[in-house]
């Protein structure tokens, strides 16, 4: 009996081995050709002995005009690199923001409010339950003050001063975090989907902290869950064109106007999900900041698959029956979200997987396109290419089909899975939690790479790159300062309400 | 008094406050056969403050400090179910504690002139218990603010939840919990003690309400007596050494309204927490009830001295043993009256402590004591009740509460021997 399992577990393990002996050899390929040769050259010249070097150093009859014009040459060069390599951009520190408890919802009270407000409807409470149950979030999720009034009071005044509330609080942070001072932002995004007041969010930031005159600032509307990396990837053309220069981005949703009062099933869904949350993330490309600062930008790339119907409206804002505006997501938004994925995997994958990956790939396609178009394509694995994956927290079936499609564990899921369990789905500012969860958890370590992927309405799959800069120490305040001794948490697939 | 009024207090909103922290799920809080006794009435405290710690209400640290207090309570954010026996309990879901604001159209001072007790049950928040409890707040918590002013916490729970000291706990360690300071008396969620509880049956499932409607329309009248009121009468009729003030104006009250009931009304309830008197006294945390109800008899008490009587109420209090507190639990039935089938004398003296009255010390803000903390026992008998309670100012003073049928109450009111003591009169309704 136990021979049988040993050929499998020693076949398992050669494979592992003949696995990680290709990825070295392809890897490090270049230094496994140079290596050699730079043996080979030094053994000669340890053979032939200092007088016959000279000897052959005099017989190449440099003289000045030639060694002015090569050294001028290659300086000119050198020059033309480094001034057309794009700046480094760097993420220096961010803020997330941490809710006050009176603004938690544990799942009695949401229950309780639904059935008291949709007294005539008990089917629609029982879909929320039914959401709520198998939602994946915990009990210490937040909705803004003006939620928690039966019935909800959802005025423009509220809508405001949750802004205020989140986004004031969040860069109040930030600017003691990092020392900055007000008057020195040269770059302002700022990106809330669902709630755009006149003046802008951008406008009342820039009201509040009296900031410059001829602050560059841009106030992003309507794009959804992915805005976030939007902005990111704003600031960064932005930064590329003016030098020495900071910007900080602020990500935020506003729950308050966009509470669904209707009673319309697939829109009752987005107040299952979403809560309140915010993040101020300050960029520089200052190189100044280069010690301090904790990440830099690899990669940022954006897929949008809006010229597909399908995609287009899939999440999608309407009037119901009765005239009140919600958010209706379609069912098949796992599917387009995977299709989504994949297309940014595509322009991604060449960018940051290792040489090895990509071989397979190429292989498996020329082997799909001439010899057998029925092979399984070869997923490249991108464990090999990062060490941490933060997954909008959009909702348990996008973790779900993200990390069965990437064949990710339970470990590198388990930012968004926590995330998603403390905080809900908080759309474009989730990204930063998750990270900021990384970092809690002391796994942040020099060197380490980061990818980003958030989904948005539209429909759009955004992903941006970091490598860690320094190590990180785990922060004595934020977001997860009060609890994350008690993460990760065993999230049961229902909860029994 | 006959007089209708309109209604003063004007609801503004409504919405949940919840506790900070989730608590253990599963969490369940039974009721004991005393809680089950007391389940036929309703208590609602008032405590009212000359200036509101109250500002744009959302963002308050006041709500912080009450949400991290919440989390010690998790039975009053719970809420009441029935197992499948029968048998009600709590379950400990955090669903929260309903508090609505509301605005009083008229100050303080002119309020507490002259409102008078259905008044004052407009500015606590209370619905019945339907069929499914399920989404039915027990706990709820009504922000009344003045004009020019000044606010009123309400707190209102079933009687079978918690008791006055309870509640006046709570009170006040929401206060500590506002000033950042240890609480005082922790919340204590242990039954009653064995020793009470040996001789008990198993709690019997809880038969479908079938009360009564109390029919007799009650008013309420509070009267303030301060402390040379109380030396005055010592010396003036020589009452013996070791009356108490409790003695002395229980006795006055309850000889003056058998006079008033023209009944030769010899027969009362006293009420006492023994929260105290048990030989291993319960912590003033212990959340749940804890109250005595024993009766009294003296013939012709209208015409007795009040010297005698204040005797006879003394000799009572002193001599309540825990036997006698185990055998006045085991006569207790459900869907009784425990307040008002008898004249009910309630004794408030256990929440002086130290001196210091534990109610008039729930301070929020530094130098702004509560000027007036009202109880209110809802679905009283008809026999009326009396509440003894220990006035703001320490020493001998006492605030004495009384609620009887209408033309009673009238009658009181103009009583020469209570009017002696130069009580000053408040919340009556007289303009």
């Amino acid at each position: 009996m136990p021979q049988a399992p040993m050929p499998e577990l020693t076949s398992s393990v050669k494979l592992k081995y003949v696995k990680l002996g290709y990825q070295y050899l392809v890897n490090h390929f270049l230094s496994f050709l140079l290596i050699p040769i730079m043996a080979i050259g030094a053994v000669e010249l340890l053979r032939m002995g200092p007088e016959e070097i000279l000897n052959v150093w005099n017989s190449l009859e440099f003289d000045l005009v030639q060694v002015l014009c090569t050294s001028f040459f290659v300086i000119f060069i050198s020059t033309v690199y480094f001034m057309s390599k794009p700046r480094t951009i760097y993420l220096v520190d961010y803020s997330c923001y941490k809710p006050p408890v009176t603004c938690r919802v544990p799942f009695a009270t949401f229950m309780e409010h639904s059935r008291l407000i949709l007294k005539d409807k008990p089917k629609s409470v029982e879909f929320q339950m039914r959401i709520l149950e198998r939602s994946g979030l915990g009990e210490e999720t937040s909705l803004p003050p003006a939620i928690h009034y039966i019935p909800p009071t959802p005025t423009m005044d509220a809508a405001r001063s949750e802004a205020q509330l989140v986004i004031f609080t969040a860069m109040d942070d930030l600017f003691k975090k990092t020392g900055l001072k007000p008057k020195d932002v040269d770059i302002l995004i700022v990106n809330c989907s669902l709630f755009s007041p006149t003046p802008s969010l951008s406008a009342m930031v820039i009201n509040k902290y009296k900031l410059r005159s001829n602050i560059k600032s841009v106030n992003l509307s309507g794009m959804g869950c992915s805005a976030g990396l939007i902005s990111v990837d704003l600031a960064r053309d932005l930064l590329q064109v003016h030098p020495n220069s900071n910007a900080i981005i602020v990500s935020t949703e506003i729950i308050t106007p966009n509470y669904y009062q209707g009673n319309e099933r697939a829109m009752l869904l987005p107040n299952c999900l979403f809560r309140m949350g915010a993040a101020a993330i300050l960029m520089s490309n200052r190189r100044s900041d280069r010690w301090r600062a904790k990440y830099k930008l690899s990669h940022l790339v954006r897929t949008h698959r809006g010229a597909d119907d399908k995609s287009f409206y899939c999440v999608y804002e309407q009037e119901d029956k009765e005239g009140h505006v919600g958010i209706n997501l379609s069912k098949d938004l796992m599917a387009i979200a995977g299709e989504a994925l994949k297309a940014n995997i595509t322009t991604i994958g060449p960018l940051v997987l290792p040489a090895s990956e990509q071989l397979l790939f190429l292989l498996s396609l020329i082997g799909r396109k001439i010899f057998n178009p029925k092979l399984k394509p070869y997923i490249p694995d991108f464990k090999l290419a990062f060490e941490h994956f933060c997954i909008h927290a959009g909702g348990r079936a996008v973790i779900d089909e993200l990390q069965k499609n990437l064949q990710l564990s339970g470990e590198h899921v388990e930012a968004s899975r926590m995330t998603l369990h403390r905080f809900g789905n908080t759309s474009s500012s989730s990204l930063w939690y998750e990270l900021s969860y990384i970092e809690s958890k002391g796994r942040m370590r020099r060197g380490d790479r980061v990818w980003q992927i958030a989904f948005g309405s539209g429909f759009k799959c955004n992903s941006a790159v970091w490598k860690c800069n320094r190590t990180i120490k785990t922060p004595k305040d934020g977001p997860w300062s009060d609890c994350i001794d008690r993460y990760p948490v065993f999230i049961p697939e229902v909860v029994k309400l | 008094m006959g007089i209708v009024q309109e209604n003063r207090v004007e609801v503004k909103s409504m919405l949940t406050a919840v506790s900070s922290k989730p608590s253990r799920s599963g969490r369940v809080h039974p009721f004991t056969t005393l809680d089950n006794a007391m389940s036929r009435h309703t208590l609602h405290v008032i405590v009212y403050y000359p200036r509101s710690p109250f500002g744009s209400f959302d963002l308050d640290s006041v709500r912080i400090s009450l949400s991290e207090l919440l989390s010690m309570y998790p039975p009053v954010v719970g809420r009441v179910a029935k197992t499948p026996d029968g048998i009600l309990e709590v379950k400990c879901n955090d669903a929260g504690l309903r508090t609505l604001k509301a605005k009083v159209c008229v100050g303080i001072d002119e309020w507490l002139r002259s409102a008078d007790g259905h008044d004052e049950s407009d500015l606590t928040a209370w619905e019945d218990m339907p069929e499914d409890p399920s989404t039915w707040a027990p706990f709820r918590l009504q922000i009344n603010e003045f004009e020019g002013g000044g606010v009123a916490i309400g707190l209102s729970c079933p009687h079978r939840q918690a008791d006055a000291t309870t509640l006046t706990v709570l009170l006040k360690s929401w206060t500590e919990a506002q000033r950042r300071r240890c609480l005082v008396h922790p919340p204590s969620f242990s039954p009653l003690p064995s020793i009470l509880t040996d001789d008990t049956d198993a709690v019997k499932p809880n038969s479908a309400s079938i009360s009564e409607p109390i029919s007799t329309k009650t008013a309420t009248a509070t009267f303030r007596f301060s402390s040379s009121a109380f030396k005055k009468y010592v010396e003036e009729e020589g009452i013996f050494p070791k009356a108490s003030p409790l003695d002395v104006f229980a006795a006055l009250f309850w000889t003056r309204v058998a006079l008033v009931k023209r009944k030769s009304h010899d027969r009362v309830c006293m009420c006492v927490d023994f929260r105290r008197l048990l030989p291993n006294p319960l912590p003033y945390g212990f959340f749940g009830n804890a109250l005595n109800f024993s009766s009294l008899e003296m013939t012709n008490v209208a015409d007795q001295g009040i010297v005698h009587v204040a005797r006879l109420i003394n000799d009572h209090v002193t001599n309540l043993t825990v036997e006698k507190i185990r055998s006045d639990l085991n006569r207790v039935g459900e869907q009784e009256l425990m307040y008002g089938r008898d004249l009910t004398i309630v004794n408030m003296e256990h929440m002086i402590v130290e001196g210091d009255p534990m109610m008039y010390d729930a301070v929020f803000e530094d130098g702004v004591r509560p000027v007036h903390v009202s109880y209110r026992i809802g679905n009283v008998g008809g026999e009326g009740v009396i509440m003894v309670m220990p006035s703001p100012e320490k020493g001998f003073g006492r605030v004495v509460s009384v609620t009887l049928p209408e033309e009673e109450m009238s009658k009181l009111l103009v009583d020469q021997e209570i009017l002696r003591f130069e009580p000053k009169i408040i919340l009556s309704g007289v303009k």
